[in-house]
């Protein structure tokens, strides 16, 4: 909403505040203003006539002028490039140092003749351009041929002289959309008096045209029927005030209509009554079918949709904008006013259906004053008659189903202040709601409060307290810290162990990133192994690459790598820990991505990535939850996708629930993924599932007493071969045997096709005496015989 | 010749042969001339027998004394010997000191990452639960319990995705409050905050994100007033940026506050005087907040008579970009590692 300070000044005393401080004490009142700014500036004017106009000798289009400046100034030559310059025309004249808002004024040579000053077009004085006609913008403007030659004071001549407040209004504050109500604000705010505009009454009697409605959405339409209007341009000081409010001035009738919203709030609508197929307006919602609207488009209505008809024809998109049949022209004679309250839900409906806003729509959609219907036929008329030379005003019986009542609300001075925290007395809140114009009556405790009409907003007690506090300044309330009886609070366990992996993670070298949780098609299913729930998507869209949401993490993160890739950083290790949805499900995961080679091992040498990374990273976080490996499973990763490698990939099973998959890339996906040849290695678990698992309580161990021994077991076996097999199978042969230990895992030279050599630590211990040399030789002669029975083991010495 | 000159000589000679022995090859020959059991000074030992009884004494005593005094000078030797080798060694196991070291650094974190856990920190120190909501909420929880019924112009605010008519994306963390007090079975005192994702439906640009990250905060029990509100944002603003920094409080407008405020923290870097980074005006909004509003309250089975309760909400980017000056809130969400190794926690 934009304020002119110079219609705000006929309304209420505003000498002694510079705009920018009443902009501040709106601003901390909750009405935000964005910007302060003239609606022109420009120095050094001066109202000249041109005495004499030839052409310039070196141009097509320049002219060369003699200019009249007035006693003062005298007569200076001016070269000038409209078209419009002509002897005798009044014009505005930028003298030389003349500060404008495209640039300074000099004294110059333009094609060899000298140039002193500049005729101007309010655009070159700062006027918007959509305030202003084609031929204004082509041209210097022409003042009236009564222009006083020689005054100084353009601006105010002009009627631009004016500044602009640009409020940016809450939702809360609707009623800041009629200049009347902002005046009460300000008067509220200065704590000046308003002094609001009084409108004559016109109406002769009664019309016959019927206004009415036959729907709940609309309770109350009342009608003016306006006879021998004459359309012409509005006087002077109405086009200014639009101007500076931001709307163009086309014709008194429409100016009208916009001036009295833009003074009350209220959306009025104007038909030409003998373009109407009956003498009746009736608002419904059952109209369905195709609405030719002002702009001359076509929409279509369907049920529910509001509609002003007369004959059943619609006349007007309720609210919204009038047919093309009916619209006011310069040759309408007779007008029929319309001021109604149209429901706002029903217009936001209909308005977003069509994608069709204007002025009037949004007011309605914000919510209306429902007490000014009589007040605001009035005002439109008086000003028909006034200024339209209307013949007779004649007033139609208004529709009204509303229940009218006065809003009181009632507080207590002990309800402000508890909820405020301060220790206002009553006066001080009394006088503050007073200025606020609400009609405050103490009795004893309480205060009952008769709220203004327009200020719809307030509904309760808390909006009493919030009036108070909002004109008094915050800096009334006294900080203090609460005090709760409650003494939990902090980190729960299962927060303070996420916060361990992330923390586990960053020590290990690991960037925890952030990505976007919404994805395309292609990657909705992309590595769906966890989840695998149906996503959801999405019913509006902004575009097609963000219409799901993801229900697993790999995919963000390799996206983020190949991003990352692509930009010269060849080595990454990468996580993120993040909630995922999908139908039926709610889950949390923990993904990361490792790229290149391990970043911890310096440039000195590298160490590509691989499975083991992954799987590493994954028992390291089970450790650090206290979860005991031997409850998981480890199994290999079936899928026919191409993502993971299919040899050097796996699951984690926990009981039947898979709670992570890792491994190395699939060279089909690292290829779509720009990554070459460069190893990448993903793991993706299931954070929430770990989370809530059972962790075996931290207990000591006591150092054991008796030594440990340890004997080193080299042997060949079949390639295939799982070493937790092998492992297990130790294990269980003596008693005596506490570890199994794996320092070798070999392929290749030397080693006979299809085996691999194995170099294992095995270490025997007894809890209660040392053990004999004897002793273990016995036992390794155990496992190297089972070794070759059970795996065709080739023992190498 | 006397045997005591013989010992004499002989010791003599050792000590002159000694200064000539200048490496471990030397120190070898050294003593097994002199030192070993076959040395010239064992075989005069095997003498005592010739010698007179009466003069054994000091005879044992002179062969003893000069090869002690070999022996000692020997070691002298050697250890001069062994050391000058050591530094031989040494000096050939000289490195480079200037190559780079073997990177131990931890891991970086997205600025956004840094904001969130300290205001978790800070928070939870001053005794707030940490209550994580989910990214997928209903119209319900997203806004009717807020006081946003369906058709309020309010929504307009916030335009939002949706999944379908009652499920959405999170367009705020508020949605959190009307969770925890309805999920407050006994209607206890409420002191929490929640950090989350929040989901709007505007075009990605410099300062727009279609996703970006609240941490809302809630607290309701009897007589909590707008004063507990200032003191507490007045804490948590010194914590999170100085103890220097001051708040201002501005009226607003939340369906879900009444009254409501925008925040304002005194800027760090003019100290409030005025400068490009707070256009001016020595202050910068970082947040909005307010008294519960008695229908949220009451909507979430808490008697608005009895209770009352303040709550806050808190822009991640804003704070993030502010503190690290951030100039294009897309930089956040691009994960460029160039752009993420300047963060790390404290």
């Amino acid at each position: 909403m934009k304020v002119s300070l110079n219609w705000l000044k006929s309304f209420i005393d505003l000498e002694g505040y510079a705009p920018e401080e009443i902009a501040s004490k709106l601003t901390f009142a909750g009405v935000e203003v964005d910007t302060v700014s003239k609606l022109a500036s420009a120095t050094n004017l001066v109202i000249g006539e041109i005495l004499t106009c030839v052409a310039h000798p070196d141009s097509d289009h320049l002219h060369v002028l003699n200019v009249d400046e007035g006693k003062k100034y005298g007569v200076h030559q001016i070269v000038c490039g409209a078209p419009n310059a002509r002897v005798g025309l009044k014009v505005i004249v930028a003298r030389e140092g003349a500060v404008l808002p495209g640039g300074t004024i000099e004294k110059g040579v333009i094609r060899g003749v000298e140039s002193d000053g500049m005729c101007c077009s309010l655009a070159e004085l700062g006027v918007d351009k959509k305030f202003l006609s084609e031929k204004q913008v082509a041209g210097i403007e022409e003042l009236p041929s009564d222009a006083p030659v020689g005054e100084e004071n353009v601006l105010a001549y002009l009627g631009i002289d004016d500044v602009i407040l640009d409020l940016d209004l809450l939702a809360n504050r609707p009623d800041l959309y009629a200049m009347e109500n902002v005046a009460q604000e300000v008067g509220a705010l200065l704590e000046r008096e308003v002094k609001l505009p009084e409108y004559k009454e016109y109406a002769k009697g009664e019309s016959d045209f019927v206004v009415g409605s036959i729907t709940e959405k609309c309770k109350q339409f009342g009608g003016r029927e306006i006879k021998g209007v004459v359309t012409k341009p509005s006087p002077k000081w109405m086009s200014e005030i639009l101007t500076s409010m931001g709307v163009r001035s086309i014709n008194n009738v429409v100016d009208i209509g916009n001036f009295v919203m833009l003074l009350t709030g209220q959306p009025i609508n104007m038909y030409d009554a003998d373009k109407l197929p009956k003498r009746e307006l009736i608002v419904r919602e059952d109209f369905e079918g195709e609405y030719v609207a002002m702009d001359e488009k076509s929409y279509p209505l369907i049920s529910g949709d509001l509609v002003v008809s007369s004959d059943k024809v619609p006349m007007c998109l309720a609210g919204i904008m009038t047919s093309k049949a009916c619209a006011v022209t310069e040759e309408t004679k007779n007008v029929i006013i319309e001021v109604a309250n149209f429901n706002g839900a029903s217009i936001r409906h209909t308005s977003n259906r069509l994608g069709l806003a204007s002025d009037s729509s949004s007011r309605f959609v914000k919510g209306l004053n429902t007490e000014q219907c009589e007040r605001v036929l009035r005002i439109a008329s008086a000003l028909m008659a006034e200024l339209c030379d209307a013949k007779e005003v004649l007033v139609c019986k208004t529709y009204d189903v509303i229940k009218h009542e006065k809003k009181v609300i009632k507080t207590s001075l002990g309800y402000i202040n508890a909820r405020l925290g301060t220790s206002f007395d009553l006066d001080t809140v009394v006088n503050t709601l007073k200025r606020d114009h609400i009609d405050v009556k103490v009795e004893g405790e309480t205060l009952e409060c008769a709220i203004p009409y327009y200020r719809i907003d307030m509904v309760g007690e808390a909006d009493i307290s919030e009036e108070v506090i909002r004109l008094l300044g915050y800096a009334n309330v006294t900080a203090k810290l609460p005090s709760l009886n409650v003494a939990q609070g902090g980190y729960s366990e299962a927060q303070k162990n996420k916060n361990a992996i992330r923390r586990f993670l960053r020590n290990e070298g690991l960037t925890e990133v952030l990505t976007y949780s919404l994805v395309d098609e292609k990657k909705k299913d992309a590595f769906a192994y966890l989840s695998k729930a149906e996503n959801y998507k999405l019913i509006n869209p902004l575009t097609d690459e963000k219409e799901y949401l993801r229900k697993n993490l790999i995919a963000s993160l390799l996206e983020c790598a190949s991003y990352n890739f692509a930009h010269q950083s060849k080595d990454l290790a990468i996580y993120e820990i993040s909630d995922v949805d999908a139908k039926n499900f709610k889950g949390r995961h923990l993904a990361m991505v490792l790229l290149g080679n391990e970043s911890i091992v310096g440039q000195l040498s590298t160490k590509p990535y691989d499975y083991y990374d992954a799987k590493g990273y994954l028992e390291g976080i089970l450790n650090l939850l206290n979860l005991n490996l031997s409850r998981f499973r480890l199994d290999k990763l079936t899928s026919d996708k191409e993502e993971f490698h299919p040899y050097r990939s796996a699951s984690l099973y926990a009981g039947r629930d898979m709670v992570a998959v890792f491994g190395e890339i699939h060279p089909s996906k690292a290829k779509e993924l720009g990554f070459g040849k460069s190893p990448v290695v993903m793991l993706e678990l299931d954070l929430e599932a770990l989370l809530n698992m059972k962790s075996s309580a931290a207990k000591a161990s006591i150092p054991p007493r008796f030594p440990m021994v340890t004997r080193d077991l080299a042997f060949l076996v079949g390639e295939s071969e799982d070493y937790m097999n092998l492992r297990r199978e130790i294990m269980r042969l003596d008693k005596t045997i506490i570890d199994v230990d794996i320092f070798d895992s070999y392929v290749g030279e030397n080693i006979a096709e299809g085996k691999k050599s194995l170099a294992i630590t095995i270490s025997f211990r007894l809890e209660d005496r040392t053990l004999k040399d004897e002793e273990v030789s016995a036992v390794m002669d155990k496992i190297v015989g089972m070794l070759k029975m059970r795996f065709n083991a080739e023992v190498r010495s | 010749m006397e045997p005591k000159e013989q010992i004499k000589a002989l010791e003599a000679k050792a000590l002159e042969d000694l200064k000539n022995v200048n490496d471990l090859e030397g120190l070898t020959n050294f003593r097994n001339t002199y030192l070993a059991k076959k040395s010239e000074l064992s075989s005069l030992m095997g003498k005592m027998k010739e010698i007179p009884a009466e003069e054994r004494g000091a005879f044992g005593k002179a062969v003893n004394d000069a090869r002690a005094n070999i022996e000692n000078a020997f070691n002298e030797k050697k250890e001069a010997i062994e050391h000058k080798a050591l530094e031989e060694k040494l000096k050939k196991e000289r490195i480079d000191l200037t190559l780079p070291g073997r990177t131990h650094a931890s891991g970086k974190m997205n600025p956004c990452w840094i904001i969130i856990d300290e205001m978790c920190d800070i928070f939870a120190s001053m005794g707030f639960d940490i209550v994580e909501g989910r990214d997928v909420e209903t119209d319900h929880f997203n806004f009717e319990l807020l006081n946003v019924p369906k058709d309020h112009p309010a929504r307009d605010m916030q335009d939002t995705f949706y999944i379908d008519d009652s499920l959405l994306l999170r367009t705020q963390t508020s949605a959190a409050q009307a969770h925890t007090m309805l999920e407050n079975e006994e209607k206890k005192p409420i002191k929490m905050i929640c950090p989350g994702k929040c989901f709007r439906r505007d075009d990605d640009d410099a300062t727009h994100s279609h996703q970006f990250g609240q941490i809302e905060g809630l607290v309701v029990d009897k007589g909590i007033s707008l004063a507990d509100l200032k003191g507490t944002l007045e804490l948590f603003v010194k914590k999170m940026f100085g103890e220097k920094r001051e708040i201002r409080l501005r009226s607003s407008f939340f369906p879900f506050t009444e009254p409501s405020v925008e925040v304002d923290v005194s800027c760090a870097k003019c100290g409030g005087k005025g400068c490009n980074m707070c256009k001016g005006t020595g202050w910068i909004e970082i947040l909005g907040a307010g008294e519960v509003n008695p229908e949220v309250l009451r909507m979430c089975g808490y008697d608005p008579a009895v209770y009352s309760g303040f709550a806050f909400g808190v822009g991640v980017e804003r704070l993030a970009m502010l503190r690290y000056g951030i100039d294009d809130i897309r930089r956040i969400y691009a994960n460029d590692i160039r752009f993420l190794k300047d963060f790390s926690e404290k």
